[in-house]
C-alpha cells in the first residue's frame, strides 16, 4: 500500500503545481512524500490578511482512507486552532474526511476556516471565549499575532466584522404562544433550533391534534410534515 | 493485380461504458486503469456504480467501506452507497462483500 499512497501524493502535488490559482501550495520535506508542508496566504478582509501560514502535513499509513494529519506551524490566534500546539479542529480533517478529499481541498478548507472562525466548536477555549465576549479585542490580537508570526503588514484591523452582536432580548415564555398545544411537545421542535411561533404555525398548518394540551408521541409522518413546513418545503 | 492476404492482426481498444467522469475519486487513477492494488484492468478490477450515480473501482470502494468513518456512505455525496447493477456474478460477490462490512 505504501507505493499506492505515495503515487497518489505525487499526483496531488503535481496537480497543485499546475493550478497556481488555487491559492494554496504544498511541498515535500526531507525527500519524503509522507511529510509535507502546506502554505497559504491569510484571506483578505480578516485579521490574518497579508500573512503567510504554514501547515505541517503527515500522510497516514492508509491514506486516503484516513485523513492527512495537519497542524499549524505558524502560530495563530484562532478559536479552532490551538494557540499552543497548532492543533486544528475541523470536521473535514476528522470524522468528516472522505477518501475523495485531497491535500489541496484540505488546505482550502483551512483557508476558509480563517475566514469563518467558529467559536462554538473550539480547539482553543481561551481564544473562543475572547472571540465571543470581546470580539474586537479578539480581532486585534489575531492581527497582532499575524504580524508577529505570519509576516502580515501592520494596519488598522478590520474590526467591523467582529463587532459584538447583541443577543435578542429574551421573550417571556407566554403560554398564549403555544395556542393550546402541550409545551414539551412544541419545545422538542424549538430545541432543534426552530422558532417557537414558526413551530406552532407549522402544527396548525399540518393540523396536529392538540390532545387537550397533553404531551404525546407524534407519528413519524406528522413529524416529517412539520419539519418540511418549517424548512419551507411546502 | 491480385493481392492475396496471408495473415492479419486485429487490434481493439476498450473502455468502461461510463457517461463521463474519468477518474476514480478514491485512488485518482483513470477508471480504464486498475485500482492501485491490481495489475490488469478489466474483469479483474471492475467498477461499482452507486445508485447515487457515482462510480469507483470496486476494490477502492470496498476498502473505504471497511473504515468505521465511512458509515456506509458514498465518498462523493454521502448518501448511503448502494450498488446499482448486480447483473453478473462478480457484481453479486461485491454486493455481498459490501453488505458484510
Amino acid at each position: 500500500m505504501a507505493s499506492t499512497r505515495e503515487r497518489r501524493i505525487s499526483k496531488e502535488l503535481s496537480d497543485l503545481q499546475n493550478d497556481p490559482n488555487s491559492g494554496v501550495s504544498a511541498h515535500p520535506v526531507d525527500n519524503s512524500l509522507l511529510h509535507l508542508k502546506g502554505i497559504f496566504p491569510g484571506p483578505p478582509d480578516t485579521p490574518y490578511a497579508g500573512g503567510t501560514f504554514q501547515v505541517d502535513i503527515l500522510i497516514p499509513e492508509n491514506y486516503p482512507f484516513k485523513s492527512p494529519v495537519m497542524k499549524f506551524d505558524t502560530k495563530i490566534w484562532h478559536p479552532n486552532v490551538s494557540s499552543v500546539t497548532g492543533a486544528i479542529c475541523l470536521d473535514t480533517l476528522g470524522t468528516g474526511w472522505s477518501p475523495v478529499g485531497t491535500i489541496k481541498m484540505a488546505l482550502i478548507s483551512l483557508r476558509m476556516l480563517l475566514e469563518s472562525p467558529n467559536p462554538k466548536d473550539p480547539q482553543d477555549a481561551e481564544v473562543a471565549k475572547m472571540m465571543l465576549e470581546q470580539p474586537e479585542a479578539f480581532a486585534q490580537k489575531a492581527h497582532e499575532w499575524a504580524v508577529k508570526y505570519a509576516g502580515a503588514p501592520r494596519r488598522d484591523t478590520p474590526v467591523h466584522n467582529y463587532q459584538k452582536v447583541a443577543p435578542p432580548p429574551p421573550r417571556a415564555d407566554d403560554p398564549a404562544r403555544y395556542q393550546g398545544y402541550n409545551k414539551d411537545l412544541i419545545d422538542r421542535f424549538v430545541h432543534m433550533g426552530f422558532d417557537l411561533d414558526a413551530v406552532v404555525e407549522a402544527f396548525n398548518y399540518v393540523g396536529i391534534d392538540r390532545n387537550g394540551g397533553e404531551d404525546y408521541v407524534l407519528e413519524e409522518a406528522y413529524m416529517g410534515d412539520i419539519t418540511a413546513r418549517l424548512l419551507g418545503e411546502q | 493485380m491480385k493481392v492475396k492476404i496471408k495473415r492479419w492482426n486485429a487490434v481493439a481498444t476498450w473502455r468502461w461504458d461510463l457517461p463521463e467522469d474519468d477518474l476514480c475519486g478514491i485512488c485518482q487513477n483513470p477508471f480504464d486503469n486498475t485500482c492501485p492494488a491490481c495489475k490488469y484492468p478489466g474483469d479483474d478490477c471492475i467498477l461499482l456504480s452507486g445508485k447515487c450515480g457515482h462510480n469507483f473501482h470496486m476494490h477502492c470502494i470496498l476498502e473505504w467501506m471497511k473504515q468505521d468513518s465511512a458509515k456506509g456512505q458514498c465518498p462523493m455525496c454521502r448518501q448511503r452507497f448502494e450498488w446499482a447493477d448486480q447483473t453478473n456474478q462478480t457484481m453479486r460477490d461485491a454486493a455481498q462483500a459490501l453488505a458484510s462490512v
